[in-house]
């Protein structure tokens, strides 16, 4: 049994996965940047191999299901701090019974996977909405906080929307960003200074939002709790109308 | 430019009664301009009353010629009035929609001369933001009652889900406070762009490159609280509206007391939110649960019961039906117990499967288990613990409706 220490990669996890399999078990698998090596523990640095990861990645496609595979991705891209003893343990669960684990729902396991899988997604799908871009007058940019690693599962859907633009989706805790222009858009590191100077037209537009925000409201309707449970308060400093 | 920010407003406040907001129900791609659409939809904001704003809802004008008295935007209102040029329309759109602001434009408008001019500007819009903007997010058109089917045929191209409002679903209603309204009127374009649709569905089975009529379907509103109706009745025609025309939803907008008229409610008194809450989960329980309206209400008392949700008081009164097997009944016949819904039933379905369904499983599935038990067996066995009559059950669920009961009784004495 070995501790197997990944550099951060979905192939990287991936490619320990089938370490698992071909060579030692392994008794957990870490992130190497943060490992905390113990004399009693031995560990093993792996090198992400792609031949290894596809692999697993077309095995957990075929032998469990498409649906196991997302499934894992979206653990993978959570903030859970054993997410990858979870992808561990959900794939070995995975390949023993099949496609039909993900009907498992009364094993605690299975049970946690899908809620971190469903809240990874759901930040996703909130964050189509959330963010807002400001116009720099040379390409729209937007700041975020999202708990998750969702940056990658939004590229689709804006630089097919903003097909015709320049635009960057910064995630302010990862200091990593989405770039785009005309549709093709990648992710890197991204740490530069970030408070533009807001130009005349973006004032005027940003005032008009505003203004719209405060008067769609029902006044004898107000109920700050719905609005709160919807649109949580950890999101309100990046938004442009609160 | 504070003329645009007063405009906006005003138009804003007028148009912020209509409740549909949604953007769901058409997936289309971006074919170089600008904007998607997503058949799941996207809210972009909540407001201060925790509906959501996914559309830019506005009314192209809110000068009206016609005096409906619930309204705000009636010709014998003393409001401002203000109106928006097509061009000042699209551009707003294409700017909130860059900025992520919205999903889409909601246009509606009050009658300003006849309802052909007016519908004339509309369509004007919509071919400025479509043509002019390459304008490809989701637009929701309303259509006045009264308007030429011809103008609802350009309209229904361009937008994705066009609505006429029914308002009031009774004829004397609509006589003593829309007397410039008829039924008829409103009906029958309904009844044209479901044929349309139909007609569009067909022709697009035959041949390629046929635009879509009304991607997302038609919808509709009716006002709640300010005239005579019961539920029975608003549910009904909501069930009919629903099986005739097929439309993708009804929405019920409780009525605001902003007018004093001696035929609607009193300005102070509260608008009926909770009316309005439980009309919405009977209407969820004709679309997926498979309920009949006349399940859930009859005519011996007309309207919902307030403390308890639709499905619940529809239990009670059935328990003759209860308890049911969640390892053998149908998922028909699981989507009718209180507690579970149509995710936790298809779960049920899925898992059992494999194996049976025990009881300690039920709450890791989503069911709400404080509810359900009583009207469920698992593997057998009942764990209701007590004994299965309608006012026992209703005791142990809501303790505090009985406790208020009682009260009540103690003061008449």
């Amino acid at each position: 049994m070995v501790d197997y220490l990944y550099d951060g990669s979905f192939e990287g996890l991936l490619t320990c996965v089938y370490l698992h399999y071909y060579e030692e078990p392994a008794s957990g698998v870490f992130l190497e940047s943060q490992y905390q090596s113990d004399l009693l523990r031995p560990y093993k640095c792996v090198v992400t191999s792609l031949t290894c990861s596809d692999k697993v990645y077309f095995a957990i496609r075929k032998k469990i299901s498409p649906l196991a595979l997302q499934n894992t991705y979206y653990l993978y891209l959570s903030n859970h701090i054993h997410k990858e003893m979870l992808v561990l343990e959900y794939l070995k669960k995975g390949f023993k019974i099949g496609i039909s684990i993900d009907d498992q729902h009364a094993d605690p396991l299975i049970h946690d996977i899908h809620i971190l899988s469903k809240k990874v997604l759901a930040e996703s799908h909130r964050f189509l909405g959330l963010i807002r871009f400001t116009d720099t007058g040379v390409f729209l940019y937007s700041a975020i906080q999202p708990d998750h690693n969702i940056l990658i599962l939004l590229g689709d859907h804006f630089s097919d929307r903003l097909k015709n633009e320049k635009f960057i989706i910064h995630d302010q805790r990862r200091s990593k960003a989405l770039i785009s222009s005309d549709g093709i858009w990648y992710i890197t590191d991204f740490d530069s200074k970030t408070d533009f100077p807001l130009q005349k037209k973006e004032e005027y537009y940003r005032s008009l939002w505003k203004n719209y925000y405060n008067h769609i409201g029902i006044g004898e309707r107000k109920n700050p709790k719905l609005q709160a449970q919807y649109m949580p308060r950890r999101y309100w400093k990046n938004l442009t109308e609160i | 430019m504070n003329q645009a920010l007063e405009k906006l407003r005003i138009l804003a406040d007028a148009a912020k009664y209509d409740v549909s907001c949604a953007s769901s129900g058409l997936e289309r791609k971006n074919s170089n301009g600008i904007g998607n659409s997503k058949s799941f939809g996207i809210c972009h904001s909540w407001a201060s009353d925790g509906r959501c704003i996914s559309l830019l809802k506005i009314l192209l004008t809110n000068k009206c010629v016609y005096n409906c008295v619930y309204c705000v935007n009636r010709c014998s209102a003393e409001t401002k009035r203000a109106s928006l040029e097509p061009e000042e329309i699209a551009q707003i759109t294409i700017e909130f929609y860059r900025r992520n602001y919205i999903e889409g434009l909601f246009l509606s408008s009050a009658v300003e001369i006849n309802p052909d001019t007016t519908m004339e500007k509309m369509l004007k819009s919509l071919q400025l933001l479509r043509e002019t903007y390459s304008f490809n997010g989701y637009i929701h058109a309303k259509i006045i009652p009264g308007t030429s089917s011809g103008l609802i045929n350009k309209i229904g191209i361009l937008a994705d889900r066009i609505s006429v409002n029914i308002e009031l679903p009774s004829e004397s209603s609509l006589q003593l406070l829309a007397p410039q309204k008829k039924l008829s009127a409103i009906l029958s374009p309904m009844d044209h762009i479901h044929n349309k649709i139909n007609e569009n569905n067909d022709l697009r089975k035959k041949f390629k490159g046929i635009d879509k009529f009304a991607g997302a379907g038609q919808s509709t509103q009716m006002i709640i609280g300010a005239s005579k109706e019961n539920d029975y009745l608003i549910l009904n025609a909501a069930q009919q509206m629903y099986h005739k025309f097929h439309l993708k939803r009804v929405y019920y907008s409780a009525y605001m007391p902003v007018v004093s008229s001696s035929l609607l409610p009193v300005p102070s008194s509260p608008p009926p939110l909770k009316r309005e809450n439980r009309l919405y989960q009977a209407d969820w329980l004709l679309r997926f649960y498979f309920f009949k309206a006349d399940e859930l209400i009859d005519l011996s008392s007309p309207f919902l019961d307030l403390d308890l949700d639709p499905k619940m008081s529809w239990a009670l009164r059935n328990m003759h039906q209860f308890p049911i097997e969640i390892n053998r009944v149908s998922y028909e016949e699981l989507l009718r117990v209180p507690g579970i819904g149509v995710r936790s039933a298809y779960k049920i379905v899925a898992q059992r499967r494999r194996a049976a369904v025990k009881y300690e499983h039920l709450a890791k599935m989503g069911i709400v288990v404080k509810r359900a038990k009583y009207f469920i067996t698992c593997c057998g066995k009942y764990y209701g613990k007590i004994s299965l009559k309608p006012e026992t059950i209703k005791n142990a669920l809501f303790p505090e409706i009985n406790a208020e009961q009682q009260l009540t009784f103690w003061d008449r004495n």
